[in-house]
């Protein structure tokens, strides 16, 4: 959700029309490499901001020969949701890991080599640091502090992310003698007569009324 | 004697009209107990050379021989093996466990090898005395400073007692005390205690106290400056010739 919230805190900031505020979010993140965001996503996003009341649209005519443009300003409403947004903390997201998916489907189902996954993606970490580095070091801290920030926090995440190679590597024997629990699997669809749970047959309508 | 060599150390990125070479052709040869800096602007593939050489990435032409073995010839089990024992990384920020305490964080690596937790802390707790840390053993790294934490992560990379350590731009993040008093370490772990280390850095005061620098630029080696020995003015010796290199 956080594209919805950067988008209004960015026309908080001032009144912007739509490409600008796409081009505002890129500058913030560091590039379109870093988080693309489509110009469809950024005026859906906008348009679902309008219905929901928290930015209002006018018209801007645009100066000379430019077409008019619809510019997008906050709302009171939106005020309010941005504050609500500022008052709560950030979940981070690092339990929806694909390499270890990738990893303990590999061992149990016996059709890779854990090993030679680990060292893949290794490899692939430590080029994915060195790319953060180069662009890091190609910022300003003068005047880019920002975005060296963004950037340190991705190399930090990279440099644990090989830490925690080594530590699965490590434990990798231990892994491998710890089959993966099957889930019980239970019968599909209505249950059998007299099965407990079966409304069959259906219970007497009169039984309620005997003792009556 | 050399500890590692290398011999038309190759590495090719892609294939066809995109392919890009990281290295082309390096020979070099690095000896035990030797402290190596290698230095070039962005791209000149001295992360590529350091990942060869750590067994990380598999050279397209040419051999990494380590004490006398091509890691072309090992297998995966045994690269592993090189990895976990006989080589330290040491990164530019430091990754402790915020939980633990200093000996616990340097000894973790150790512990997760199997060997007994009261022997990797006693092995830990000597590097961290040795790196002057001996009255901060119990502190967790948010009551430590960055120079402070990243010795933590240095004594972590020596607990296994591997003869060789990696550093990838080990004073980055650190200010220029701090990276002097670390290269400075560095330079003990090699003189005092006798591993070999090889360092990526881009700051010529850091390389400064190396015993020889290698300045790679398109990916092959274009000089090496031996230094005589650590002093001040080598920091601006390597700057000139940084400057000549240019980007």
């Amino acid at each position: 959700m956080s594209v919805r919230y950067a988008v209004l805190g960015l026309i908080s900031q001032k009144p912007r029309h739509g490409y600008e505020t796409r081009m505002a979010f890129e500058n913030l993140v560091g590039g379109d490499e870093t988080w693309e965001v489509k110009p469809a996503q950024i005026y859906t996003t906008l348009d679902r901001l309008e219905e929901a009341g928290l930015v209002e649209r006018s018209s801007d005519l645009g100066e000379g020969e430019e077409p008019s443009r619809r510019v997008y300003k906050i709302t009171p409403l939106g005020e309010e949701a941005l504050q609500e947004w500022f008052s709560g903390g950030v979940v981070p997201g690092h339990q929806r890991d694909e390499f270890f998916i990738k990893l303990i489907i590999g061992l149990v189902s016996g059709r890779a080599n854990p090993e030679r996954l680990i060292q893949t993606q290794r490899s692939l970490l430590f080029q994915e640091m060195h790319a953060a580095t180069t662009q890091r070091d190609e910022y300003d801290p003068h005047t880019e502090m920002a975005q060296i920030l963004l950037l340190d926090k991705s190399i930090m995440h990279l440099e644990a992310d090989l830490r925690w190679l080594d530590m699965i590597e490590m434990r990798l024997e231990t892994i491998k003698g710890q089959p993966l629990p099957e889930p019980q699997i239970r019968r599909r669809g209505r249950p059998r007569k007299g099965d407990k749970g079966s409304t069959y047959p259906p219970p007497d309508p009169l039984s309620d009324c005997e003792t009556g | 004697m050399s500890i590692i060599t290398t011999q038309n150390l190759t590495k090719i990125f892609g294939s066809g009209t995109t392919a890009v070479t990281a290295l082309d052709h390096v020979n070099l040869s690095v000896n035990t107990g030797e402290f190596v800096a290698i230095m070039g602007p962005s791209g000149c593939g001295k992360s590529t050379l350091l990942h060869l050489i750590g067994g990380l990435d598999r050279p397209s032409n040419g051999k990494v021989i380590i004490e006398g073995t091509s890691i072309a010839e090992m297998d995966d089990d045994r690269l592993t093996e090189l990895r976990r024992r006989r080589i330290g990384f040491v990164f530019q920020f430091f990754n402790l466990i915020p939980v633990l305490n200093a000996v616990e964080n340097a000894a973790l690596p150790v512990t997760l090898d199997g060997v007994k937790p009261a022997e990797a802390q006693k092995k830990a707790a000597e590097w961290l005395t040795r790196f002057g840390l001996s009255d901060r053993l119990a502190s967790r790294p948010d009551q430590l400073s960055g120079g402070q934490q990243q010795r933590v992560a240095i004594a972590r990379a020596l607990a296994a007692e591997p003869s060789l350590i990696l550093a990838d731009e080990p004073t980055g993040n650190l200010d220029t005390r701090s990276g002097d008093e670390i290269a400075s370490l560095m330079r003990d772990v090699a003189k005092k205690y006798g591993r070999t280390v090889i360092m990526v850095t881009h700051d010529p005061r850091v390389a400064a106290y190396a015993d020889r620098i290698i300045f790679l630029k398109d990916g092959k080696v274009i000089d090496e400056t031996i230094l005589e020995r650590k002093n001040t003015s080598n920091a601006d010796v390597v700057s000139r010739k940084i400057k000549e290199i240019g980007d």
